[in-house]
């Protein structure tokens, strides 16, 4: 790594000034001999000093950088680029005019203009497609460097004197792009630190180099002629230099460590690029005469293209690869109005507008004081040190929800609040939406609740009615059994106590029917196949039956059961049929639970009525079903008979 | 006459030994869950066991499969079983292709001690007892068009039902007012009915009582 390796070069003994050679100097046109021009970053000191060697001129109407509209705000409108590449193409074409007017000028000067074109169209690019992303402006901001830096080489000493200044510029402004890719803002003090030195150390410490530089008599910079300074200010200028672009390595190798694959792949090969293309355009100037056999043209060639490539391979990356194209708030805008069909989704929209495939959307539900994601589960709003940004959004001063963003891609929180003005309507009516879900969830949820207690309540009851009751009741028609046994001679009292005993076992007769009404025996004994077994014998329509000995959670149970015994009924009840089959198995997640008959048809589970008014008991078969999380078909054409089929899911 | 009971509650339990010992039963065991009635019958080996279906641990049908494990593994003792419910499923297992000496009965028959007593002895005659409960529904159980039962007239599917709730043809002939000749040509109509080859009478007619129940 080598900042001012050429400069250095220019100094080394039998390389001075006053036999320059294409191979060492820069331009040179006072000498007769086709002048190389410089690499702003490699040679530009060495061409600007032999540059100071041509005629010296006080004419200052070439165009200026101050004269360049600098655009730097976060959204440049397309009038405002196009004019500026207007002035681009002008100020290029000057400056190209200017440079090659030079007697024995080589071709390769024109390069100048050609990068800055390069570093302008690519910003251009960038700031039209991701407005809001500075990446656009610094690179617009390199074009202009590069325009000045090509004045170095310019016949004019007091434009040559500030394309000197700025020789180095364009590198610091690769190494920049570097450090602010992708939102065009610095992230972190240590960034900000590393840029503002690498500046620092194009400009300032360059300023030795034309100073102090030997052969400066006469020119406009130069203060004294001190060799030794120029040589102190060169080896300082390389070490921070050195230090610099370590310390940019380091920072970049911890982005990439903390970024996610996706953006990896994008990261990986630009910091690779930018590192080799900083560190390289110096070195190339010392391995000039191993490779490219001290041809100083094919040197600073090479240079410019790899600096020029750079912002084309930034652009590029921030409007493809891992971060997505933006399609603006206006589109956002234009989305919201569209009508619903084939829509994507508002979180998608928004993802588009603001270039962030990661932004999420959350809602707030104020009465229940917490937030929900869009499909009504409960969210989490992120850390800020997580380094996802959030910007809330409200809509008639309510809080409706929050946009939760990718504050890496997205440093400037602006573009997200204005997104979040456009969609909080929109978002509102989302919130809405979620809040019915979560609702309609919870309500699934108590009732489900509800409905496992009733069970185990019924559970509860059957049993002690089974275990209790029955057992002393059938203790005491033994007794009076007993008692009419031992009555001898007492023909009232053994009447008496067989009566007794003959109530006794009607009473049982009644508690067993109302065992099994509330839930039977072969439910809890053998489960869905035996209990429908039991319901098919005591129906008055032959009942094919089809079921397994699986079992299934009680609650499961419970339901199906009641779907069988309710579809059975109904059949029975308003069907016409003449045979009924029910088929129980298990699936692949839960229960299948199927009622079929050949009647009538014409049920219907949503209006909840049939031809002869026997839907309400459909109407309660869904309830109960949707209570379990189950589904509930029926398939009733008219004349066509009638399949009811519920499907449980057994991990509810 | 040697009985083991298996019964969970211990209430019923000796109330149910109290009945059997004084029609001159001797008990031998009693067992409060499944597993014990088993050991009970393989270690008393009595001519009788008597069992609830529903015992501990499962308060399911423990006892139903007590029975028939002991149905299968000791085939000399004849076997009762109480049931809470009356449930074709439960007789069909229990009888098995081997309905001899078996009786399934609601648990509330025990407190009609006549009845009751009367239908254990012919359980242990070799004789086979169902519910009049579960007759009742076998006979209003529906059934498809091509089921041969629907051959049978009403007073041949009444002789069937006293048949399957373990009559002999005096008893048929005497609830039904009948003389007991025209019982016994009733019962052979049946056979023919459900295609039921002639043999041993016995056999036939637990043949008749099985097919009763399965289809």
């Amino acid at each position: 790594m080598n900042w001012s390796s050429s400069v250095r070069t220019k100094h080394r003994p039998g390389n001075g000034p006053a036999s320059p050679r294409a191979g060492d100097l820069g331009p040179h046109p006072a000498a007769g001999e086709p002048a190389a021009p410089s690499a702003p970053a490699a040679s530009g000191a060495t061409a600007a000093a032999d540059t100071t060697a041509a005629p010296a001129s006080r004419d200052t109407s070439a165009p200026r950088a101050s004269r360049a509209p600098r655009r730097r705000a976060p959204r440049p409108q397309l009038p405002a680029l196009l004019l500026l590449s207007a002035a681009f193409v002008v100020l290029g074409a000057v400056e190209a005019a200017l440079l090659l007017s030079q007697p024995a000028a080589p071709w390769q000067l024109v390069l100048f203009p050609v990068a800055a074109w390069s570093w302008f169209a690519a910003g251009a690019v960038a700031a039209l497609r991701r407005p809001g992303n500075r990446m656009g402006a610094i690179m617009i901001a390199g074009a202009l460097a590069w325009i000045v830096a090509g004045l170095a080489n310019a016949p004019i000493p007091a434009l040559a004197a500030v394309g000197l200044v700025v020789a180095l510029l364009p590198l610091a402004l690769v190494a920049h792009l570097l450090h602010a890719f992708p939102s065009g803002r610095l992230r972190g003090r240590a960034s900000g630190a590393i840029v503002a030195g690498l500046y620092a150390t194009a400009l300032l410490l360059h300023a030795p180099s034309y100073l102090f530089r030997p052969d400066g008599a006469g020119q406009p910079l130069t203060v004294a002629e001190r060799p030794d300074l120029v040589q102190l200010g060169l080896t300082v200028q390389d070490a921070v230099g050195a230090g610099l672009m370590l310390a940019t390595a380091v920072l970049l190798a911890l982005r990439l460590r903390a970024s996610t694959p996706a953006q990896r792949r994008v990261l990986l090969p630009l910091a690779l690029y930018g590192i080799v293309a900083v560190v390289l355009v110096p070195l190339l100037s010392h391995l000039d005469r191993a490779l490219l056999g001290g041809d100083q043209l094919t040197l600073f060639t090479a240079q410019v293209l790899l600096l020029s490539l750079a912002p084309a391979a930034f652009a590029g990356a921030i409007l493809r690869g891992g971060f997505a194209p933006t399609a603006g708030v206006r589109e956002l805008s234009a989305w919201i109005g569209a009508d619903g069909g084939g829509r994507a989704t508002l979180r998608d929209a928004l993802a588009d507008a603001l270039g962030d495939p990661s932004v999420e959307l959350v809602v707030w539900a104020g009465e229940r004081d917490r937030w929900l994601g869009p499909d009504g589960s409960p969210a989490v709003l992120p850390d800020p040190r997580s380094g996802r940004g959030v910007v809330a959004v409200d809509a008639d001063g309510r809080r409706v929800g929050a946009i939760v963003y990718d504050a890496a891609l997205i440093a400037d929180a602006a573009p997200v609040r204005e997104a979040a003005a456009v969609i909080a309507l929109a978002l509102d009516r989302e919130r809405l939406t979620a809040e019915l879900i979560a609702s309609r969830e919870g309500l699934r949820r108590s009732r489900a609740r509800i409905a496992a207690a009733a069970d185990d309540e019924r559970r509860r009851i059957a049993r002690d009615l089974h275990d209790g009751v029955q057992g002393r009741l059938v203790l005491l028609a033994m007794r009076a059994d007993a008692l009419a046994h031992g009555a001898g001679d007492d023909a009232a009292l053994r009447s008496d106590a067989e009566v007794l005993r003959a109530e006794l076992d009607g009473a049982l007769a009644a508690l067993r029917e109302l065992v099994q009404g509330v839930l039977p025996a072969a439910l809890v004994e053998r489960g869905l196949g035996a209990a429908a077994d039991d319901l098919a014998d005591r129906i008055p329509l032959p009942t094919r039956v089809l079921a397994g000995d699986e079992r299934f959670p009680v609650a499961i149970e419970s339901a199906a059961w009641f779907v069988i015994a309710e579809a059975l009924a109904n059949a029975v009840k308003h069907a016409r049929a003449r045979s009924l089959e029910v088929r129980v198995a298990a699936t692949a997640d839960g229960l299948r639970v199927e009622v079929r008959d050949d009647g009538a048809g014409g049920a219907a589970a949503v209006t909840g009525t049939t031809a002869d008014g026997g839907g309400s008991g459909l109407r309660g078969l869904a309830d109960r079903v949707d209570v379990v999380g189950g589904r509930l078909v029926v398939d009733s054409p008219p004349g066509g008979g009638t399949r009811i089929v519920a499907e449980f899911p057994c991990a509810s | 006459m040697r009985v083991v009971i298996g019964e969970d509650e211990a209430l019923l339990r000796e109330g149910m030994s109290l009945l059997l010992e004084r029609a001159g039963f001797e008990v031998a065991a009693t067992a409060g869950d499944g597993e014990a009635l088993v050991a009970a019958a393989r270690r008393e080996r009595p001519e009788l066991v008597v069992t609830d279906i529903r015992m501990p641990p499962t308060q399911s049908d423990e006892g139903l499969r007590a029975a028939i494990e002991i149905r299968a593994a000791l085939p000399e003792i004849a076997v009762l079983v109480l049931s809470q419910h009356a449930q074709r499923r439960y007789a069909t297992e229990l009888l098995g292709q081997r309905a001899a000496g078996v009786g399934y009965l609601l648990k509330q028959r025990i407190a009609d001690s006549d009845a009751f007593l009367a239908d254990v002895r012919r359980v242990c005659d070799g004789g086979t007892v169902l519910d009049p409960e579960l007759v009742g529904v076998l006979l209003g159980r529906a059934r498809p068009d091509d089921d041969p039962f629907h051959d049978l007239t009403a007073r041949q599917r009444d002789v069937l039902a006293l048949m399957a709730e373990g009559a002999s043809n005096a008893a048929i002939a005497e609830r039904l007012v009948i003389t007991e000749k025209a019982v016994v040509k009733h019962v052979s109509r049946i056979y023919d009915q459900l295609d039921l080859v002639p043999g041993a009478a016995e056999h036939r007619r637990v043949l008749a009582v099985v097919r009763y129940l399965a289809r």
